[in-house]
């Protein structure tokens, strides 16, 4: 922060180039690190890591986290934060489902009727964040058993069978790539190249980082906080619409009542480990893309050392750990040094 | 929410003194503002309500059930875990900070299995496995309470961390088996319905609730209002700064509130292997987990996540009020829906009650 203001005194035509952040944070970098030793070692010790059997789902499954967490990076970025994505999944999830299993409605139709009902959930989110003047945390804690209860009264009975392969390009099968790319991840990085783009060079995105920094300044320096709050939520339950048929895709031709439970939690750590601080105020895309593969290649490496599925989360947890108390560290070297 | 507060207590008072209504009116409105700015008020006027309206369906046939006190009762068995968990976040919230504690349902499940090995399996006799099941708990909590008052994590980001790795820790030791063995299922007796003797007018109470809720809800009341450690934890969640200058250390009494947090999760921990009659490794994780309904409660029951703010009395009627409506949601409404509808209210609840309590902040102050 104090970097940014000391470039204001220089002259005008360097201000931009300082204002702005760098390209790659330290954080990516050493998450980059990480990732290339981690894909390293597993390629050594697990012959079938680096091949693309396990690449292209591995990539797949990244994709609705790294998606949906771009929303969530926004969220968080304004010193929010949205617990409901997992019911908000779970209601697109079944309402498409429902739609494609009844009306037999082609892929065409199903995008937009998931992303819309992504949008509704995420309006009545940022109506409630942005106007209510309560805590994001307690509005989305509330949000998501409106939501669950919702999904549950959609799905009727216990599951919803013989879901058609009208989802297969988002899925995990043959049907889901092009040149070998997972179509689902190449969307996901289609959004986060832009959203990238969005947070660091609009003025819209910047706003993001000024309300999480300091709400107040920014209402006094001409920010319609509320409004830019708003947006960003609402942008969070469109990609939660859209990764959901994902979710849909990759699972198999019955959806269960559990669909996206758990995967608030997932996707905030993913944030989180992508070096976005919890505070606001700071964070990008691309750690959260890195957050993701990350905690996606823990899995599917545990899981193919042979060693107890379970203790994928056990390095999840650590992960948190180590990235956070890194960026804690950085931050007192930072504040001495100023 | 902050600056216009002695403004508008001016109009208010004013509006109070200077009027010249009948002392009926005036004690209405000062009873309407009561209720208003109290949460306890609102809640025990909440539950009154729910409890008139449940017995006038009852009386009118319109349940499938008879909603009555033995009904009530031993209903309350869903509020042991709840509850205890809640006066857990009521400690964590109440410290400031952004205090809040994603793990206690990891820590429910992992202090649950080294329960059930230390108890169930290797022979320990009760008392000794209950105290080392105690330690555990005050460790795992000691765990979060270190790094986040000494070393300054974030407490959403850190419990975040601990319940994912907790919660691998009781699957992987358990090998994500229950554990069960005659010793367990004969502990199940402590989970039983029991008449209190001398007080028969009362019906059968589930025996966690008098021998692990309201001990836990007596030793966090007398915590919080009559120790220096409960005053000091106050101070700290209402400013840090002013508690710092005022010689309190900050980080321990911080670091001290998640300890409690993991030990009232090591008991819930011990209460729920005698309900379940086997230590199940994801006791505390099943579904969405013990954490987000115990929040949902402290919150409910009046206590401010910015900290500093809570009672137990609070917490204690909104776990009652939620208990006592979903059993009455699962009597007026039968089958799947009527299973499912108290997702409904309590998020209904949660946001109306939350809604309520910023607006009225803004216009009388107080909670």
């Amino acid at each position: 922060m104090s970097a940014e203001t000391t470039g204001m005194k220089s002259q005008k035509f360097d201000v931009k180039a300082r204002i702005l952040p760098p390209l790659v944070t330290g954080q990516e970098y050493a998450l980059i690190g990480v990732l290339v030793l981690l894909w390293i070692l597993l390629g050594i010790f697990t012959p079938a890591f680096l091949t693309a059997g396990s690449i292209q789902p591995l990539l797949g499954n990244v994709a609705p986290i790294a998606l949906i967490g771009v929303g969530m990076t926004f969220v968080i970025i304004t010193a929010g934060i949205d617990i409901s994505v997992g019911a908000g999944i779970m209601v697109s999830a079944v309402v498409s489902a429902q739609l494609m299993v009844s009306f037999d409605i082609p892929l065409a139709l199903v995008i937009p009727a998931a992303v819309g009902v992504g949008l509704g959930l995420g309006l009545i989110n940022g109506l409630l964040v942005a106007y209510g003047g309560v805590h994001a945390i307690i509005i989305t804690f509330g949000t998501l058993n409106l939501f669950q209860y919702l999904g549950l009264r959609i799905f009727g009975s216990q599951t919803v069978n013989g879901i058609p392969p009208t989802l297969e390009v988002f899925g995990n099968g043959a049907g889901g790539r092009i040149w070998g790319i997972p179509v689902s991840f190449a969307v996901a990085v289609v959004f986060i190249l832009a959203s990238w783009w969005f947070l660091r060079n609009t003025a819209w995105g910047r706003s993001f980082y000024a309300i999480g920094g300091n709400q107040n300044a920014a209402r006094l320096a001409g920010i319609p906080v509320q409004t830019r709050v708003l947006s960003a939520y609402v942008v969070t339950g469109g990609l939660v619409g859209l990764g959901s048929l994902m979710v849909v895709a990759q699972g198999t031709n019955s959806l269960m009542q559990n669909v996206g439970q758990g995967r608030e939690l997932a996707i905030i750590a993913a944030v989180v480990i992508g070096g976005t601080s919890i505070m606001g105020g700071r964070g990008s895309v691309l750690g959260t893309v890195l957050g993701a593969i990350l905690v996606q290649t823990v899995v599917t490496g545990v899981t193919q050392l042979g060693w107890p599925s379970q203790l994928g989360n056990l390095f999840v947890g650590l992960f948190i750990i180590i990235s956070v108390g890194a960026d804690i560290l950085r931050d007192k070297a930072r504040s001495k040094s100023a | 929410m902050s600056t216009p507060s002695t403004q508008t207590i001016k109009t208010v008072s004013s509006k109070h003194a200077g009027n010249s209504r009948s002392p009926i009116v005036r004690g209405l409105t000062r009873f309407g503002v009561t209720l208003l700015t109290q949460r306890a008020a609102l809640l025990s006027i909440l539950l009154v309500g729910l409890i008139i309206t449940m017995t006038v369906m009852d009386a009118l046939d319109m349940l499938s059930g008879p909603y009555d006190a033995k009904y009530l009762a031993s209903s309350t068995i869903a509020l042991v875990g709840l509850a205890m968990l809640a006066l857990a976040q009521l400690i964590v919230i109440v410290s400031g900070r952004g205090g809040i504690d994603l793990s206690v349902g990891s820590m429910v499940s992992l202090s649950g299995v080294f329960f059930g090995y230390t108890y169930g399996m290797w022979g320990w006799d009760l008392w000794t496995a209950f105290i080392a099941t105690m330690v555990i708990g005050a460790v795992l909590g000691a765990i979060n309470g270190i790094l986040i008052a000494y070393v300054g994590f974030p407490p959403l980001i850190m419990t975040l961390a601990t319940f994912y790795a907790y919660r691998s820790l009781a699957l992987v030791f358990s090998d994500q088996k229950p554990i069960n063995s005659p010793v367990i299922q004969e502990f199940y007796s402590a989970a039983r319905a029991v008449q209190i003797p001398g007080l028969e007018f009362i019906p059968p109470i589930p025996l966690g609730v008098i021998t692990f809720l309201i001990p836990t809800a007596i030793f966090v009341w007398i915590l919080m209002n009559k120790t220096v450690f409960g005053r000091r934890l106050y101070a700290i969640g209402t400013n840090d700064v002013a508690a710092l200058w005022t010689g309190i250390d900050v980080k321990a009494t911080r670091m001290w509130a998640f300890t409690l947090s993991g030990i009232i999760s090591s008991l819930v921990a011990i209460y729920t292997v005698a309900q379940f009659a086997s230590a199940r490794p994801d006791a505390g994780t099943s579904g969405s987990g013990m954490a987000l309904p115990a929040i949902t409660i402290a919150v409910l029951g009046g206590v401010a996540i910015t900290g500093g703010i809570g009672r137990v009395g609070g917490v204690i009627i909104a776990g009652l009020l939620i208990v006592w409506l979903n059993a009455g949601i699962l009597l007026a409404i039968p089958g799947n829906v009527g299973a499912q509808t108290p997702l409904l209210a309590l998020g209904l609840v949660l946001i109306g009650s939350s809604l309520l309590n910023a607006a009225t902040r803004k216009r009388f102050g107080g909670i």
